[in-house]
């Protein structure tokens, strides 16, 4: 079953002399647990899809199905609360790792499932379970500033996974980090996508990383060049 | 989940900084007001303490306070004769200054009829009223004088036989109460040399038309009169019509004639208005910084997290937490630093040199008004980072 579907998708920016078409008729799709790369060099409009994809970019045209939920067909459909959805549905992991400073290890987890309302015991469980998975757990009061590059990482995928969400969409998730803490990172990526059947997105320019992903998209000038 | 407690507790010190510089500025704003109030305290507390049913001064003019007036001290008998009028006493207040215990001091002496007469100070705190016709006098504990000191005015001293803490001059100098002959002595005492030189030259002038002998004798009877008052205090017999007993002094003795609330009001639309204006003004001044300041802090807090706050929209926060975090900031360093300028000003307002008058309403007039402000200063910051694009977490823009 898809959990995202795109079709003939485009973005312009501008118009005129000054138009640019960031993305251009692009299709894809993702099943839930699969694992997916978008590769490209700077400017072929990975960013564009990925922010278009998260819902905060409005496209030029095309469709965005997301959880069987048409979200776009030429204009957003409406009746449709997207920060609730990417809150609910959706979970972010960024190239600076992006932790609130001023929260620790712990409640930079706790601040998603603040935010559905899932609160007290409940939500501690559920933050000691991601941080022990993410072998994580010993330096949970920590803020982030005294946690290495790795380390903070690590507690961005567990923050991305708190409200077990459909799709986890990355950006470039191991560029800050050395090759082989990059790969451990990948590793989990491809654990998470696995064992709770979560779709993963993942931009990258870093061939090395991409080993054993189901499905690597290829873009270049804004259109999708090549799939394998 | 507390976001702005957080926040807070990372940055302790510069939050206490912060609230340590704009609970100053509040203190200053809490201490204007107090000596706006205590302007118009000190500008009629003698009128307050004094309270007699009417103030008769010269013709056409405002005084004794507002402006100088000038009348001869028997003037008042004429007013004892006046239907419904119970008492009429004399009543001199001037400004000075005099060494005492080494120091220059500023304050005014009030003269008055000691022997049953209006004009004294009505609450004494420690020792009694004047009972001798000379050289005693009740002070105002800031002169930092003790019950049985000697003070010297004029030719001779006074010894301190009581302590008021009521009236002050329109300055917020102490006022020192003396027996009218004594105040009306220390007024017109002149060195020794200058009487004799002022009575050479008008017997010069003398001589031109009279003999020397004649002339010396006139110029003797010529000398200035020192029996000069500024105002007559009256009481008025009970059931006496105030307004009837006005009129009839002002139409048959021609004097110009107030009411306490006249006199106040006097003082208020002239010597204290121009004064009351300006600190009114510093005031609203205060206020206005203190909110530009917070609205300042704020943004700058906020822009310091706008990352963290994109972060947060991206992970699908409502504008609620967003708006809550900033809110709670800004309200938070409101309210503390409002407290700490309460407590420093209840502390410090002794103090200061000048009187400073809290009262309740004023403080609760500024805690709305910096209430308000630190809401209106959170706009600023509420408007950008509810502008933020949650873009900014991705892409690094």
């Amino acid at each position: 079953m898809a959990v995202l579907k795109i079709e003939g998708l485009s973005k312009i920016f501008g118009s005129g002399r000054l138009e640019v078409r960031a993305l251009q008729d692009i299709s894809l799709s993702v099943e839930a647990g699969e694992l997916v790369a978008l590769m490209g060099p700077s400017g072929s409009g990975k960013t564009t899809l990925l922010l278009c994809v998260s819902l905060i970019l409005e496209p030029t045209m095309g469709t965005i199905v997301f959880d069987n939920v048409p979200i776009y067909q030429n204009g957003w459909t409406g009746g449709v609360d997207i920060r609730r959805l990417r809150r609910e549905k959706m979970g972010f992991i960024f190239q600076s790792h992006n932790l609130i400073p001023f929260l620790s290890a712990r409640q930079n987890v706790l601040f998603p499932l603040d935010l559905v309302g899932v609160k007290g015991p409940e939500a501690q469980t559920r933050v000691t379970e991601l941080l022990d998975s993410m072998e994580i757990a010993e330096r949970a009061d920590y803020l982030p500033a005294l946690l290495s590059g790795g380390e903070q990482q690590r507690v961005a995928i567990s923050r991305a996974l708190a409200n077990r969400p459909k799709l986890i969409l990355a950006d470039e998730p191991t560029a800050s980090l050395d090759t082989e803490r990059g790969k451990k990172v990948m590793g989990m990526l491809k654990k998470i996508a696995q064992e709770n059947q979560t779709a993963v997105i993942t931009v990258t320019h870093d061939a090395r990383m991409v080993e054993g992903f189901d499905c690597i998209y290829h873009l270049k000038d804004g259109r999708m060049d090549y799939t394998h | 989940m507390d976001l702005a407690v957080y926040d807070l507790k990372l940055q302790k010190g510069r939050f206490i900084a912060t609230i340590i510089g704009v609970g100053l500025l509040f203190t200053i704003v809490l201490a204007m007001n107090g000596l706006y109030r205590g302007n118009i305290h000190d500008g009629l507390a003698v009128i307050h303490a004094t309270n007699p049913d009417l103030w008769v001064v010269e013709r056409y003019r405002g005084g004794p306070f507002n402006e100088q007036s000038s009348m001869p001290e028997y003037y008042h008998y004429s007013l004892k004769a006046v239907p419904g009028v119970e008492r009429a006493s004399p009543y001199i207040i001037y400004t000075v200054e005099r060494q005492i215990d080494n120091e220059s001091r500023h304050f005014s002496i009030v003269g008055y009829d000691v022997i049953g007469g209006l004009g004294g100070p009505q609450k004494i705190y420690a020792g009694r009223g004047i009972q001798q016709a000379h050289y005693e006098m009740v002070a105002h504990a800031k002169l930092g004088v003790r019950l049985g000191d000697k003070v010297p005015l004029g030719l001779h001293t006074y010894k301190v036989v009581g302590l008021t803490k009521e009236a002050v001059d329109n300055n917020g100098d102490p006022v020192v109460y003396i027996s009218l002959p004594d105040a009306q002595e220390i007024l017109y005492q002149k060195d020794n040399e200058e009487v004799r030189a002022q009575r050479e030259r008008l017997a010069r002038t003398l001589q031109k038309s009279l003999s020397p002998v004649a002339a010396a004798n006139l110029a003797e009877a010529l000398a200035p009169d020192t029996h000069i008052i500024n105002a007559i205090l009256v009481r008025l017999k009970p059931g006496a019509d105030r307004t009837a007993v006005a009129n009839h002094i002002r139409r048959w003795l021609y004097f110009s004639v107030y009411t306490t609330q006249d006199e106040i009001q006097l003082m208020l639309k002239g010597k204290l208005s121009g004064m009351t204006k300006q600190l009114l003004l510093f005031r609203t001044l205060l206020m206005i910084i203190s909110v530009v300041i917070i609205a300042l802090v704020i943004y700058t807090f906020t822009m310091e997290k706008i990352r963290s706050i994109a972060v947060m929209k991206l992970i699908g926060a409502p504008n609620l937490v967003i708006v809550r975090l900033v809110l709670e900031q800004s309200l938070l360093l409101t309210l503390t630093a409002f407290l700490f300028a309460l407590v420093s000003i209840n502390l410090t307002y002794p103090y200061f040199p000048k009187t400073i008058v809290l009262v309740p309403e004023d403080e609760v007039f500024t805690f709305i008004v910096v209430l308000l402000g630190g809401l209106l200063a959170s706009v600023l910051g509420l408007w950008q980072a509810l502008k933020t694009e949650p873009a900014m977490a991705l892409g690094g823009k």
